[in-house]
C-alpha cells in the first residue's frame, strides 16, 4: 500500500509540471478516492451573478475543468462498517486536521471528508493505511465499497453471519486484475436475510443473500446471488442470478461476474455504462450463460478457498463480562432512547446500541470519546450503518445504564434512530457538484419538525422512513423509503424554484426490493408542509396495523396527489420570495443572470404549457405501470403515453423556434433533432446527451415495450428526458432578458 | 533552544465569546454576503459549510482558500475558529501571524454586523492557539518547545503586547498541542 501512495504522490507532482494529461489524473486519484467537491471548477454563483473564484494557481487543474486549488472529497471505505476504536480515532484526527472536524456516514457504509486540499491526500491515505483503512477504488470505475448488514452476526433474522465474507468479497477484489475495465462502478453488498431491508440486496449491482439448504441431512451455507439491481436515475430491481451458490463458488462467481461486465459492459456512454443495463438488455438468462461460461473456464484460484476457511475464525467482539454493577442511574432520556435505539442481540444478554447521527455527521472530538467508550464496553464491536448511523455492538446488557450515560456525556444521545426523525440525507448542493437542491438543509428542517412533532406519533407513524436526495442520482437511497424525495428545478416565470420529486410507498423490506411511485414536483419550501399533509391523511385514513406502503397503494398515487395538489403550486416571486431561494442559503437560487425586473411577472409561454401537458400524461402513464393489475395492453398504452410525454416535452422546446410547431411525433423528433440535437442546443454538460438516447430509443419503437420492466422504464426514462427539457428551456432563456421572441432569435435557423 | 523558523504550518486558533442567544442561521446570510463583496483582505472567500444539526461542532463555517472561519463548539465553547487549510508562504511565525490577522478581521467585522445587534463580542485577551498537525507538531513537550517561541514571536508581531504570556493547554496527549496566550488589554 506504501508503494502505491508514494507513486500517488508522485504522479501528483508530475501533475503540478502538466506532465500527467489532466484527464488520466483525474482518474488515479478518484481510485485513490480523492473526489470532486462543489465549485472546484472555480465558479460559484453568489445570488446574483456568476463569479470566479480566484484560487491562487488558477489554470492548474486535477481533472477536466477542476481547479488544482479547489477543495475535494476524501472517499474512504469502511468495508462492511466494520471499524475498530483505533480506525476511528485516526479518522478524528485525519477529520480534523485535513477536513473540519466532521466525518460524514455516507449511506454505503463509508467515512466522507469534505473540504480537503488534494496536496494532503497522500499524508492522510498513509496515516489511514497504518490502520488498515485503504482509500483505493473508493471512487472510480471500480469495485466500491462492499457493504453488508450492520447486525451481522448479532441479528434475530439472519442465516448466519455474512461478516466475514464481505470481507473476503473486499479483500479477493481489491486490485483485482479483472477489476480494472469496468465502464463504470460497481457496487456489492451482503445481507444476512432475505426479508429485512439492511443489506439492501436487491438495489445493487451485484448482491448475496444468506441461505442455508440442507444436504445429506447436513446444513450448507451458501448465497442466494442477484444482480443488475440500482437506484440512479433510472432504477433496476436486482434479478436472481442463482437461487443458491454454495460458499465456495462466491468469490468465483464475483470474478466470473466481473469479466462478463468488464468484457460486455457499454464503456463509452457512462449513462448506460451500469451493469443494470447489461443484464436488462441481454436478460438474465443469457447473462446467467455467459457467468456460467466464464466460470467453466477461470483458472482455479487458491484463495477462493482459502477466504472462506477464514471466515471460521472471526474476532470475539464482546468483553469477557460486564464492566459495571447493576444499579447506575441513568442520565436523562434514557428510557426513550432505550426504546428506539436498543436492539436486542440474538444473544439474549448482549445489546446492540444506535449512536444517531444527524444527517451522518460526528465531530472528531466525539469520535475520540465514542473510540473510549468503545474500549470501555465491547471489544472493536462498532458499525457504520446504511442509514448514516453507527452501531455499537455486543454490549453487555448490565452495562447499557452506564453505556447510555458516557453516551450522554458525549452528547450521542439522539433518539429516534431508524425511526421517521431519522431522516436520511445525500451532500447535496452542500457539497455535491451535482447537486440540484439542498438535501441537506431539507433533511435537518424536516428532522428539527418531526423530532417537535414525535410524541405524537404512535408505532405505525414512527415507522415511516423519509430519505433524501439532492438529485436523481440517488445517493440518499429515496427510492426505497416510505416518502423519498430528490433534487429538481422548476421554471416559475423567469425564476428557477429549487423543488424535490416526491416519490410515496418505496420500502426497506425484501432487501430494498421495493421502489418508490413518482408522485409530482414539490417546491422545496413546501416539502415539510408536504410531509405533514402525508403524515395528517395516513392517520386518518390508515386501516388498523397498515404501514404507509400499503396506504398508498390502496389509496392509490392519483388520489394522494389530488390532496397534495395545493402544495405543488408556487407563489409569484412577488408575493413570496422565499420560494425562490433553497434552505439554510440565503442565495436567489438561480444559475443565470437573469434581469430580475424585466422578467417577473411572465405568463406561462407555449414552451411551458407543452411541457406541463407532458407532465401530465407522463403522471398517467406512471399510475399504469405502478399498478399491478393492469394488463399487457394498459402497459402497451402507458409505454406508448411516456413515448407521447417526449414528445410534447420536444414540442414545447420546438416551440421557442415555432410557435405553430404541430404535434404530429415524426415531424417533431425530425425537427427536434435538426434543432436541438445536430446544435448541441440540448446538451449541456451532464444533462441531455444521457436523455436524448431515451428519446431516440422510444421514437424507434413507437413507444412500444416487450414487457412491464421496459414499460416502467419508459415511463422513468421519459422523467428524465422531461427534466432535461426543463433545464435546456431554462438556459435558452438565461442566454437573453426572458420572453419567447429573443429566444427564438438565439436559436440557429 | 527550538527555533522559531520551526513549527506547524498548519495552525487553529480561537477566540472565545458569551453565547449570543441568536441562531446560527444569522451567520449564513452574513457569509454569503462576505463571499459575494469577496469582503476579507487578503483571502479568497467561496462557500459556507453548515453543521448546526451538529451539537459541539464547527456551526456555521466560511470557508476561504487560506482557511475556514467558524462559529465553533468542538471544545464545548463558543467562540470563533480560524483554521488554516494550506501552507502559508513564509515559515512558521509568519502562518500563525497571518491567520491570527485574519481572524482578528473576521472578529471585528462579525462584531460589526448589524444583524446580531451587538450580542457577539469576543473575548481578546485570551486566544486558544493549537498546532492541527500531529505529525509535525506533536502534542509532548518537545513539541511545545518548538511551539512556544513561534506563538510568542508572531503574537508580538501582530499585536501591541510585547510580551504575550503563552501556556500550554493540559490536555488528552491525542488531541492537538494547544497553548493559550494571554495578551495584555
Ligand atoms: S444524489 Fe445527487 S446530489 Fe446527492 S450526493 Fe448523489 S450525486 Fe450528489
Amino acid at each position: 500500500m506504501a508503494e502505491e501512495i508514494d507513486e500517488f504522490e508522485a504522479q501528483m507532482g508530475l501533475r503540478k509540471q502538466e506532465k500527467i494529461e489532466e484527464k488520466v489524473f483525474a482518474e488515479l486519484r478518484l481510485r485513490r478516492g480523492a473526489y470532486g467537491q462543489r465549485y472546484d471548477n472555480g465558479h460559484r454563483y453568489d445570488g446574483t451573478r456568476t463569479q470566479e473564484i480566484a484560487f491562487p494557481r488558477r489554470g492548474l487543474t486535477k481533472g477536466p475543468d477542476t481547479e488544482f486549488d479547489a477543495p475535494g472529497m476524501q472517499r474512504i471505505k469502511i468495508p462492511f462498517g466494520k471499524m475498530t476504536a483505533e480506525q476511528l480515532e485516526v479518522l478524528a484526527d485525519c477529520a480534523e486536521e485535513y477536513s473540519n472536524g466532521i466525518l460524514h456516514i455516507t449511506t454505503r457504509q463509508d467515512v466522507q471528508l469534505h473540504f480537503v486540499d488534494i496536496e494532503d491526500t497522500p499524508d492522510m491515505h498513509r496515516r489511514l493505511g497504518a490502520v488498515g483503512i485503504t482509500t483505493r477504488e473508493a471512487c472510480g470505475n471500480s469495485v466500491r465499497n462492499v457493504t453488508g448488514c450492520p447486525l451481522a452476526g448479532i441479528c434475530t433474522t439472519e442465516e448466519f453471519d455474512i461478516s466475514p465474507y464481505a470481507r473476503a468479497e473486499f479483500l479477493f477484489l481489491l486490485g483485482h486484475p479483472d477489476v480494472q475495465d469496468f465502464g463504470r462502478k460497481f457496487k456489492i453488498s451482503y445481507s444476512g436475510c432475505s426479508g429485512e431491508g439492511c443489506g439492501r440486496a436487491m438495489m445493487h449491482d451485484l448482491g448475496f443473500i444468506a441461505a442455508v439448504r440442507t444436504v445429506n441431512g447436513q446444513p450448507e451455507h451458501g448465497f442466494r446471488v442477484v444482480v443488475g439491481g440500482g437506484l440512479g436515475p433510472v432504477p433496476h430491481l436486482a434479478k436472481e442470478l442463482y437461487a443458491f451458490m454454495p460458499e465456495s463458488q462466491m468469490l468465483p462467481v464475483s470474478q466470473a461476474i466481473s469479466r462478463v461486465y468488464a468484457r460486455l459492459g457499454e464503456k463509452r456512454n457512462r449513462a448506460k455504462a451500469r451493469i443494470k443495463f447489461l443484464v436488462a438488455q441481454l436478460t438474465i438468462e443469457k447473462f446467467r450463460e455467459l457467468v456460467d461460461a466464464e466460470l467453466a473456464a477461470l483458472e482455479p484460484d487458491p484463495r477462493w478457498q482459502e477466504w472462506v476457511d477464514q471466515a471460521e475464525k472471526a474476532a470475539q467482539e464482546f468483553l469477557p463480562a460486564p464492566v459495571t454493577n447493576d444499579g447506575a442511574k441513568p442520565a436523562p432520556g434514557f428510557e426513550e432512547w432505550a426504546s428506539t435505539n436498543v436492539y436486542d442481540q440474538r444473544q439474549k444478554e448482549f445489546v446492540a446500541a444506535t449512536v444517531n447521527l444527524p444527517l451522518g455527521d460526528i465531530t472528531s472530538r466525539q469520535s475520540r470519546k465514542l473510540a473510549d467508550i468503545m474500549r470501555k464496553y465491547v471489544n472493536d464491536a462498532l458499525r457504520t450503518t446504511v442509514d448514516q448511523n453507527l452501531l455499537i455492538r455486543w454490549v453487555w446488557r448490565q452495562d447499557l445504564v452506564s453505556l447510555y450515560n458516557d453516551l450522554y456525556e458525549a452528547k450521542l444521545v439522539l433518539s429516534g434512530a431508524g425511526t421517521i426523525t431519522d431522516v436520511t440525507s445525500c451532500p447535496g448542493t452542500d457539497t455535491c457538484k451535482l447537486g440540484i437542491s439542498s438535501s441537506r438543509g431539507l433533511s435537518a428542517e424536516l428532522r428539527a419538525r418531526l423530532e417537535a412533532r414525535s410524541l405524537q406519533f404512535d408505532k405505525t407513524l414512527k415507522h415511516v422512513q423519509i430519505k433524501v436526495s439532492g438529485c436523481n442520482n440517488s445517493c440518499g437511497q429515496h427510492h426505497v423509503a416510505d416518502i423519498g424525495f430528490y433534487g429538481s428545478s422548476r421554471n416559475i416565470g423567469a425564476y428557477k424554484v429549487p423543488h424535490f420529486l416526491l416519490l410515496l410507498g418505496g420500502a426497506l423490506e425484501d432487501n430494498a426490493g421495493n421502489y418508490g411511485l413518482a408522485i409530482g414536483a414539490i417546491p422545496s419550501k413546501r416539502a415539510p408542509e408536504t410531509v405533514d399533509r402525508l403524515l395528517d391523511l395516513y392517520s386518518a385514513e390508515r386501516l388498523d396495523g397498515e404501514m404507509f406502503r400499503a396506504w398508498v397503494m390502496r389509496v392509490g398515487k392519483k388520489a394522494v396527489k389530488e390532496k397534495i395538489q395545493d402544495l405543488m403550486e408556487v407563489p409569484p416571486y412577488e408575493q413570496d420570495k422565499s420560494f425562490y431561494v433553497d434552505w439554510h442559503d440565503s442565495r436567489e437560487y438561480s444559475i443565470g443572470d437573469i434581469g430580475v425586473g424585466e422578467c417577473a411577472g411572465e405568463v406561462i409561454t407555449l414552451t411551458e404549457f407543452s411541457i406541463a401537458s407532458a407532465e401530465s400524461k407522463l403522471f398517467d402513464a406512471s399510475i399504469t405501470v405502478d399498478d399491478t393489475n393492469a394488463t399487457q395492453a394498459d402497459l402497451q398504452e402507458a409505454s406508448r403515453q411516456a413515448y407521447l410525454a417526449m414528445v410534447l416535452a420536444s414540442l414545447g422546446l420546438l416551440k421557442t423556434r415555432n410557435p405553430d410547431a404541430k404535434n404530429d411525433p415524426d415531424q417533431v423528433f425530425e425537427d427536434f433533432k435538426r434543432l436541438f440535437i445536430d446544435t448541441k442546443l440540448f446538451f449541456e454538460r451532464y444533462i441531455g446527451s444521457q436523455e436524448w438516447p431515451y428519446f431516440q430509443a422510444a421514437h424507434e419503437a413507437k413507444g412500444a415495450s416487450r414487457d412491464r420492466d421496459e414499460a416502467r422504464r419508459r415511463v422513468e426514462e421519459a422523467q428524465l428526458f422531461i427534466d432535461a427539457s426543463h433545464a435546456c428551456y431554462a438556459r435558452l432563456r438565461q442566454t437573453t432578458v426572458g420572453g419567447s421572441p429573443a429566444v427564438s432569435a438565439a436559436l440557429p435557423s | 533552544m527550538a527555533n522559531a523558523n520551526e513549527g506547524p504550518q498548519r495552525i487553529c486558533m480561537k477566540l472565545y465569546a458569551a453565547e449570543t442567544g441568536i441562531g446560527d442561521q444569522v451567520y449564513v446570510p452574513i457569509f454569503q454576503e462576505w463571499i459575494r463583496d469577496q469582503a476579507l483582505d487578503g483571502l479568497v472567500l467561496f462557500d459556507v459549510a453548515d453543521y448546526a444539526h451538529v451539537p459541539d461542532s464547527p456551526g456555521i463555517v466560511l470557508v476561504t482558500h487560506e482557511a475556514t472561519f467558524a462559529l465553533d463548539r468542538s471544545d464545548g465553547r463558543f467562540g470563533l475558529l480560524a483554521q488554516r487549510r494550506v501552507n502559508g508562504k513564509g515559515d512558521a511565525v509568519d502562518t500563525v501571524a497571518s491567520t491570527l490577522r485574519q481572524m482578528l478581521q473576521v472578529a471585528s467585522k462579525l462584531e460589526a454586523d448589524p444583524r446580531l445587534g451587538g450580542k457577539l463580542e469576543f473575548d481578546r485577551s485570551v486566544i486558544r492557539i493549537e498546532a492541527n498537525d500531529r505529525l509535525r507538531a506533536p502534542n509532548t513537550e518537545e513539541g511545545y518547545r518548538v511551539l512556544e517561541p513561534v506563538v510568542k514571536k508572531a503574537v508580538t508581531a501582530v499585536l501591541a503586547d510585547k510580551a504575550p504570556k503563552v501556556s500550554r493547554v493540559p490536555n488528552d496527549p491525542r488531541d492537538r498541542l494547544a497553548a493559550d496566550v494571554r495578551v495584555a488589554p
